[in-house]
């Protein structure tokens, strides 16, 4: 019996099978229906929250989406790294680079595209670029850590370092603090947006490189 | 016949929760609190060191972070056996559920509430050798500690209860999102049901502590029997004691905090004119202070109508007093135990003594005048000592700079009487009687 992608082939026995396609095997193994979902609810519950927060009246009032949608975006696609047959995956002969670099770079745009209009307006403070920013930011951080800790732990990291900087940034000021506390500066910040783009460049190519640290049964 | 000797003592098995508690995800859980809250704190850290009862404040508001984390690692602990596979193992074996559950949990608890009382010793160690006065604050200590290890254990239940891979960052946000909005929220019951709330500058009474433990515990013990209990109806004990703590403190609001009573008494330096006085709560600053305000006081030696002391007493200065400048909140004016701008100190201290209750009418251009040469001859601030002035166009400038030198220049005696003359008048909040420069 030969199957080829996404073809309609016939067996030995004369029964006719449909395949799916390469990619649509790729998406439903690593569970991404129920990430483009779980994505789609974070953004809802951005839109919701930033209904509440009457942010017309200062913009500042929106720093708890600016910081935490995009953090909890980076752990639905942290967590759809997770492989449940990696050792599978391992003797495959097809290079996985471009399908993981595929995987995380469109889950990244995407999860930025649909929490971005929960915040229009205030560009230049925190509105539309910051959410990119720590989007990129907090999914890199999150992809590091599934290297290196296994994806379905990748939240940890980010979670730990967004929530800890959110406490204690409030009268951080100055060059160093637009470094260590990129996810609280505002969006016009250049050095925040140097800190995000470099940790989700090197999340991105470490993943894509590595992918996500075995798990199996373990842990 | 002799028995061979006994030379090899039976050996027994180590106790699971002690394989559990040095192996596996429990230390680093305890890791993962120790240093996200060291993070928060080492950068608030200009906030707390060196003023106790703001360390206990900002250590207890730490738990807005680390009861969420300790939340989502009991989480992460709770599906263990799902993501191994183990679940049907573990049901062959003749341990009871409970035992089973609180071998896998109390681990994670007791490192998370390690990792905690950890962080606020090292916060209390790094606060100690810049310390003014006032006395350690441990009251909500225990109470912390017990919420820590209720977190983790209420994780650890919706960790078994709820098969996702999201369960725990999604626990851990919600968590962080939930005490937030405690923290503002406008009803009292719900601020003291919140393990986080704090109240500035006032300290708890002496039963919050313990009353939070049990409200906190109590429901993290009732979710425990609820999910692995062979006898069911036991959860009705620890969650009719977390009931009963929760209505307490949630009738007590408010109440729930009190002043704290040093920071009603103040030490003062009563060898000069004004006194200088500061809060008991940082007694040794007295000193610092005392210096910082001696080029004032010595200028003012022989000037009559002036306050009696610069006072810093908690509520409003009382009618023959100046308040002394903020040295709380810690982090601005004052770092560490030392003031970080003398002069700018200096500066607010002489602007305390020209009175700030007096209404906006009084301030006309002759009072504004008068004033701005009195800073600039008592205490100058950094645009003053450039020579710089706020005036509107040359003219004025001028004008404004005439004013100084010519307080400035005047003979010592002249001086003293022109002073007195114009503290007598800014008391009296009467601008025509601002004697003319």
């Amino acid at each position: 019996m030969r199957t080829t992608h996404g073809r309609t082939v016939r067996t030995t026995h004369g029964r006719t099978v449909r395949t799916a396609h390469g990619p649509l095997l790729y998406a439903r193994s690593r569970a991404l229906p129920l990430t483009l979902a779980a994505l789609a609810g974070t953004a809802l519950f951005a839109v919701w929250a930033a209904g509440r927060l009457d942010a017309y009246l200062d913009p500042g009032r929106r720093v708890p989406i600016v910081a935490l949608a995009p953090l909890l975006a980076s752990a639905v696609i942290g967590t759809s790294l997770y492989s449940a047959s990696d050792e599978l995956d391992r003797t495959a002969v097809r290079p996985w680079w471009p399908r993981r670099l595929g995987q995380l770079t469109a889950l990244a745009a995407l999860a930025a595209a649909l929490v971005a209009p929960a915040v229009l307006g205030h560009a230049e403070t925190f509105g539309a670029p910051a959410v990119v920013r720590n989007t990129l930011g907090c999914t890199g951080i999150t992809a590091a850590a599934a290297v290196l800790l296994g994806a379905r732990l990748s939240w940890l990291p980010a979670f730990a370092y967004v929530t800890a900087v959110y406490l204690g940034s409030a009268t951080a000021h100055g060059r160093a603090a637009a470094v260590w506390a990129w996810p609280m500066q505002p969006g016009a910040q250049r050095g925040a947006w140097a800190v995000a783009v470099a940790a989700f460049a090197v999340g991105a190519v470490l993943y894509a490189v590595r992918g996500a640290r075995p798990e199996g049964s373990r842990a | 016949m002799a028995l061979p000797a006994a030379s090899q003592a039976p050996v027994r098995a180590p106790h699971p929760l002690r394989a559990e508690a040095v192996r596996g995800f429990a230390p680093w859980a305890g890791a993962a609190v120790l240093l996200t809250a060291g993070t928060m704190l080492a950068a608030t850290a200009d906030r707390w060191q060196g003023d106790w009862a703001a360390t206990a404040t900002e250590v207890h508001t730490a738990l807005m972070i680390t009861l969420p984390l300790a939340g989502a690692a009991g989480c992460w602990q709770g599906g263990r056996e799902r993501r191994r596979g183990t679940e049907e193992l573990w049901g062959t074996t003749v341990r009871p559920p409970l035992a089973r559950l609180l071998a896998a949990a109390l681990p994670v608890a007791l490192w998370a509430a390690v990792g905690y009382v950890a962080v606020v010793l090292l916060a209390l160690l790094a606060t100690w050798p810049y310390v003014q006065g006032d006395r350690i604050h441990p009251a909500l200590l225990p109470g912390d500690t017990v919420a820590m290890a209720a977190a983790t254990l209420i994780g650890h239940v919706l960790g078994r209860v709820a098969p996702a891979r999201l369960a725990a960052p999604l626990l851990g946000v919600a968590g962080f999102l939930g005490l937030g909005t405690t923290l503002g929220a406008r009803s009292a019951a719900v601020r003291a049901l919140s393990p986080v709330t704090s109240s500035l500058d006032e300290l708890p009474v002496w039963w919050q502590s313990g009353v939070m433990a049990v409200w906190t515990g109590g429901l993290a013990l009732a979710a425990v029997l609820a999910c692995a209990a062979r006898r069911r109806v036991t959860v009705l004990l620890p969650l009719a004691a977390a009931l009963t703590a929760g209505t307490l403190l949630a009738q007590t609001g408010d109440g729930l905090w009190r002043p704290d009573p040093l920071a009603r008494r103040q030490v003062c330096d009563t060898s000069v004119t004004p006194a200088v006085c500061v809060n008991a709560r940082y007694a040794g600053m007295l000193p610092q202070v005392r210096d910082t305000l001696a080029g004032i006081t010595g200028k003012l030696e022989g000037v009559r109508n002036l306050p009696a002391r610069w006072a810093d007493h908690a509520g409003a200065p009382h009618a023959d007093e100046a308040q002394l400048p903020g040295i709380t909140p810690l982090g601005w004016s004052t770092v560490r135990g030392r003031l970080t701008d003398p002069q700018e100190f200096a500066w607010e201290a002489v602007t305390a003594l020209e009175g700030t209750d007096c209404p906006e009418s009084m301030m006309t251009e002759r009072v504004l005048w008068a004033d701005d040469a009195v800073e600039s001859y008592l205490a100058p601030n950094a645009l003053q000592r450039k020579g710089l002035v706020p005036g509107d166009g040359p003219a004025e400038e001028r004008r404004l700079l005439a004013a100084r030198a010519r307080l400035a220049g005047m003979p010592e005696r002249q001086r003293r009487d022109w002073l007195s003359a114009y503290f007598a008048a800014r008391a009296g909040c009467d601008p025509k009687e601002v004697p003319a420069l």
